[in-house]
């Protein structure tokens, strides 16, 4: 691990399709690009799961899929997205066989560990309901919200894993603020701050 | 989001907006499992190949079951070796049913037509004596060639390529002699896998870049055809014998096999308790549906017979699956029929390993195992054979030889895998005898 530290700059101005061809023989390039999307990869099966036991099951075994598949990555689209392709396919058959429904209760082990226990419930609480409110959005619109607000991507990449246009990502993203702002009233106004 | 996304959204909802942003930045990754996920990256990285498991696998139980399949491998390779008369002369002063059997399949007296292969990144077929495989792409032209399909009558040999993430398909002779585009340079994007309708007029494609669309090529020269499905395609689409389309796949709220007729339509969720991506296959004559469904309150995995109608049930076999295995459940695989209906084969397991090949009788009346740490079954046209791959090398059974009350025959090696062009992967290798 020492050696993965000591070399974390090492890429600093390489874009993620030079990265993924890189990574075909490099493994530190690979780390790279690991680091970079872990983040997106987990919030994107947290907010799909709820569960944070979960979340880095499917986490960890995107990235296991990414390392076997890198060479089938041709640059066609950002790697963002396909790496995206890969965690929904490891969604779909982690939730293959049962209802999509999670225990959010027992979920969202969210480390604050900083936090006064009243903020740390009270961003549960947040975060518990926003998640819970996704469930209750439509599939696309959910979806498109992951996509920018929890995974990050662009208008456009969110556009290519969905197949969609750009301005038709960011009705389907404002149409699902506008639920979302209706199903976690509570949710939304109250600030720990 | 950053904030010049924040501004494109409509004014109402950026307050909105703003909150979910702040909401989602504390939903932070554990930076002891961020930690412990990029050794075990970097650990399968430098055996890639074989990478490492789901990140919460015990090292003392892996390397266990590591030591026993590795031993097992040794003693069933140091068996069929001795038993092959090419692998091992010596073997040939002492001839038993076994190279009976072997010579038997390499004069054409049985098991006739060759077989196909799709391993590393290319695609072989055997030698017509069948002592071993030959590239179909003999002059190395054609780029990644990800896998095959024979047509039904098993006249025509379609080959899925791929050139920079653009699907390519080819078609080739039952000998590899003439190989021409069929599909070049496809908007399809990268492609998967392929397979025929029982006619032979189509060709229906699995993308992985364009999952929610079908494809289905015309093999008369018509083009790609497009269809846009509201569910996603997670298994590499199959004909039925009655010409609908399957397939194992997913919407928002279930996962399960598919359905679509080639009439203006939307695929319908059939069966739910299908749970593998090739653990299903039609009879013969389409008449039933086999399928392994799973039990995880019992831990058992049963293989079971419907006709599509739902109208009869069959219990064929049932196997042990651990419990609380959750995601990491081993699979069935290359479900397939014998020509004549009565029996089928199937793999089943998590990693090359563990996997072992199955033979069930359709009247219910049997579960066999026939081999261990093997995959990718398939039966010949003839219902004499079966090969398999096991512990990088392709092997014959004489299905003549399998009782449910006897212990399975012993296998012949074919040959060894060839080398590929890139990574190998097991789940990539597919077998196929010619139909």
């Amino acid at each position: 691990m020492t050696t993965l530290m000591a070399t974390r700059t090492q890429y600093p101005s390489m874009d993620d399709a030079q990265l993924a061809i890189e990574a075909r023989a490099d493994p530190e390039a690979f780390a790279e690009l690991y680091r970079r999307h872990v983040r997106s990869i987990y919030r994107y099966h947290l907010a799909h799961t709820g569960n944070v036991r979960d979340a880095e099951d499917l986490t960890s075994q995107t990235f296991m899929a990414a390392l076997e598949g890198i060479r089938s990555f041709r640059g066609a689209g950002p790697y963002i997205t396909w790496l995206i392709g890969i965690a929904s396919r490891k969604r779909l058959r982690f939730f293959r066989g049962k209802q999509p429904e999670v225990p959010l209760d027992a979920a969202l082990h969210i480390p604050a560990p900083s936090l006064p226990t009243e903020r740390a419930a009270a961003r549960r609480l947040q975060i518990d309901k926003v998640l819970a409110a996704l469930r209750t959005i439509s599939a696309d619109r959910a979806e498109a919200l992951i996509l920018c607000f929890f995974s990050g991507l662009s208008f456009a990449e969110a556009g290519l894993v969905l197949r969609k246009s750009e301005s038709a990502v960011k009705m389907l993203i404002s149409r699902g603020l506008q639920d979302l702002r209706t199903r976690t009233s509570l949710a939304l106004e109250v600030d720990y701050e | 989001m950053n904030k010049d996304m924040l501004d494109q959204l409509p004014a109402d909802e950026q307050p909105v907006a703003s909150k979910l942003e702040s909401v989602v930045e504390d939903m932070k990754v554990s930076p002891g499992f961020q930690w412990e996920l990029e050794n075990q990256l970097m650990d399968a990285y430098k055996t890639k190949g074989q990478p490492a498991k789901g990140w919460q696998a015990k090292l003392i139980p892996a390397l266990g079951w590591a030591i026993l399949a590795i031993s097992a491998a040794f003693l069933l390779n140091l068996t069929i070796r001795s038993l092959a008369p090419d692998a091992l002369p010596a073997a040939a002063e002492r001839p038993g049913p076994e190279i009976s059997f072997a010579d038997n399949v390499r004069q054409g007296d049985i098991c006739e037509g060759r077989l196909a292969l799709a391993h590393g990144l290319n695609v072989f077929l055997t030698t017509e004596d069948k002592t071993g495989f030959v590239p179909v792409d003999t002059g190395n032209s054609l780029d990644e060639l990800r896998s095959f399909a024979w047509s039904a009558d098993g006249e025509r040999l379609a080959i899925v390529g791929n050139t920079t993430g653009s699907g390519n398909i080819y078609i080739t002779d039952p000998t590899g002699g003439e190989t021409g585009y069929l599909l070049s340079a496809s908007e399809a994007g990268y492609l998967r896998d392929a397979a025929w309708s029982p006619n032979g007029r189509l060709i229906v494609l699995w993308s992985s870049q364009n999952i929610s669309t079908l494809y289905l090529l015309s093999t008369l020269g018509h083009g790609l055809i497009e269809k846009q499905l509201d569910v996603q395609i997670l298994g590499t689409p199959q004909f039925a014998p009655d010409g609908n389309i399957f397939f194992y796949g997913a919407d928002r709220t279930a996962a399960g096999l598919f359905t679509l007729s080639l009439e203006p339509s939307q695929p319908f969720l059939l069966m739910p308790e299908v749970e593998d991506e090739s653990g299903f296959a039609f009879s013969p004559d389409g008449s039933l549906l086999a399928y392994m469904e799973y039990d995880r309150d019992e831990g058992e995995a049963h293989l079971s017979t419907q006709k599509p109608s739902k109208g009869e049930y069959r219990l064929l076999g049932t196997l042990p699956i651990p419990r609380g295995s959750g995601s990491s459940l081993p699979e069935a695989a290359n479900l397939s029929w014998s020509p004549d209906g009565k029996v089928l084969v199937f793999s089943f397991g998590r990693n090359t390993a563990d996997s072992a090949i199955y033979l069930a009788y359709s009247d219910g009346t049997g579960l066999v195992k026939l081999a261990d740490s093997a995959y990718a079954p398939t039966i010949s046209a003839d219902g004499r054979c079966l090969a398999y791959i096991s512990n990088k090398q392709v092997f014959l059974m004489d299905l003549a030889g399998v009782s449910s009350t006897s212990p399975s025959p012993a296998s012949a090696l074919l040959a060894d895998l060839p080398a590929g062009r890139g990574s190998a992967n097991f789940r990539l290798d597919k077998l196929q005898w010619r139909p």
